[in-house]
């Protein structure tokens, strides 16, 4: 959100339409952003399971396709196990 | 020394001008690499460029025509005759390091994350890595278009049905797999231009991947239902498997929508052998026993007879056999 999209205004001014931007974000846009982003989460989550399922031992897709999608992958990996194993996760820790 | 045929294969080669693959299927043992390696030469004698592949994992290309070809590339064995024999195992490892070079080169990475290391090796233990590491050499060898014919020496069939098989439900999935990214990249658009959230950079690269990998796929499935440009030839001998293999893998292709263009009935010990007195007792019982086979062959798949090949008196190796094998089967 705090980025400066008028670089023509002055320094001072910018201040406070950023605090106006902040304020009018808060009340209107926020809890759509947030929806849409986890939406996009979710969506997310079910494109990793069906790519990357073996990891999990789901096979789904042939790995030999699958490793052609893994480096994209790479950085949602771990957030990904941890949604889907939250439960497992627990009861690990326990041993 | 071919009986009463329907539709020999030189004439179906004649009354389909417009063909490119010809696929060779069957158990295993038949002779499907000893007919595709004929077949390839006797195409190259007529002047065509023609490449000749083998996707069983037991390939024996190489022994056939006395040349290492195993992992050679595109080997030339005579004029216009070429041979491929794939090395799926070194082809699985140059693409898991290609795999790790770009996560590191995505990443700037040194090294690669231990979990993704393990996912990446033990992928190649899957028995399907193979399978698709064939396929894929496959694909891209007909895309490359560089000859005339393209003859395969399919897997024993068991392989080559879950490979068709597998072309099908893949492209299903990927089309799934495409629409749920694209969702998902709607979401982190409309995130993204409301709060200056989300990131929306690597979108367009996974979904080219995608599209790549649904590509080499429909190539596939469209390919071997494509009856104007691919023959798709059945090897049996006169037993008993091999015949009610013929009849499952042949319901099985229905299924699939893969239309079998003939078959070819392999290693016929030559009948005349049971009137000869010196043949000893052992080997006209095989004869007699083959003959009846033979028969169930003609009533069964009458229609689809392309060819009867004789059990030679030596093994078809090397070019002068190979073109031996080939004059009996097309007529020299």
């Amino acid at each position: 959100m705090g980025k400066k999209e008028e670089p023509k205004e002055p320094k001072k001014q910018s201040e406070v339409s950023k605090a106006a931007k902040g304020f009018f974000y808060g009340m209107a846009l926020h809890g759509m952003v947030t929806y849409a982003l986890r939406l996009r989460m979710h969506m997310e989550n079910l494109f990793m399971l069906i790519t990357m399922g073996d990891m999990l031992g789901i096979p789904v897709l042939p790995p030999y396709y699958s490793l052609r999608l893994l480096p994209y992958a790479v950085p949602s990996l771990k957030t990904w196990k941890q949604t889907l194993l939250r439960d497992r996760d627990i009861t690990d820790s326990l041993y | 020394m071919s009986a009463a045929v329907s539709p020999g294969m030189a004439e179906y080669f004649a009354s389909n001008p417009d063909l490119r693959y010809i696929l060779f299927g069957g158990k295993g043992g038949l002779g499907k690499t000893t007919l595709s390696a004929a077949t390839a030469h006797w195409l190259a004698r007529r002047g065509k460029r023609v490449c000749v592949f083998s996707t069983d994992p037991q390939a024996s290309l190489s022994d056939i025509f006395e040349r290492k070809i195993f992992g050679q590339g595109e080997v030339e064995l005579a004029s216009n005759l070429f041979a491929v024999e794939i090395d799926a195992d070194r082809r699985i490892a140059e693409y898991q390091e290609e795999i790790r070079n770009k996560i590191k080169d995505m990443y700037k990475m040194e090294t690669i994350p231990e979990e993704v290391e393990d996912y990446i090796n033990s992928s190649a233990a899957e028995p399907a890595m193979a399978e698709s590491a064939t396929f894929d050499a496959m694909v891209e060898l007909m895309t490359a278009g560089k000859f005339d014919y393209y003859v395969f020496d399919m897997m024993p069939h068991g392989h080559a049905i879950r490979f068709l098989g597998m072309a099908d439900i893949l492209d299903q999935w990927v089309e799934k797999i495409v629409t749920v990214r694209k969702k998902a990249g709607e979401y982190g658009e409309a995130a993204t231009v409301m709060g200056n959230k989300g990131s929306l950079v690597q979108e367009d690269l996974v979904l080219k991947e995608l599209e790549y990998i649904r590509g080499r796929l429909d190539f596939v499935s469209t390919m071997v239902r494509d009856r104007k440009h691919t023959a798709f030839f059945y090897v049996l001998v006169p037993e008993l498997m091999p015949i009610l293999d013929t009849r499952k893998a042949l319901e099985m292709f229905r299924e699939f929508n893969v239309t079998v263009s003939g078959v070819v009935v392999n290693q016929v010990y030559p009948k005349e052998l049971k009137d000869q007195t010196d043949v000893p007792g052992f080997l006209k019982n095989k004869i007699s026993s083959q003959q009846e086979y033979v028969h169930q062959i003609q009533n069964e798949f009458g229609g689809l007879i392309r060819g009867i090949v004789p059990m030679l008196d030596r093994e078809p190796k090397g070019l002068q056999m190979i073109s031996k094998v080939a004059d009996i089967l097309y007529g020299a």
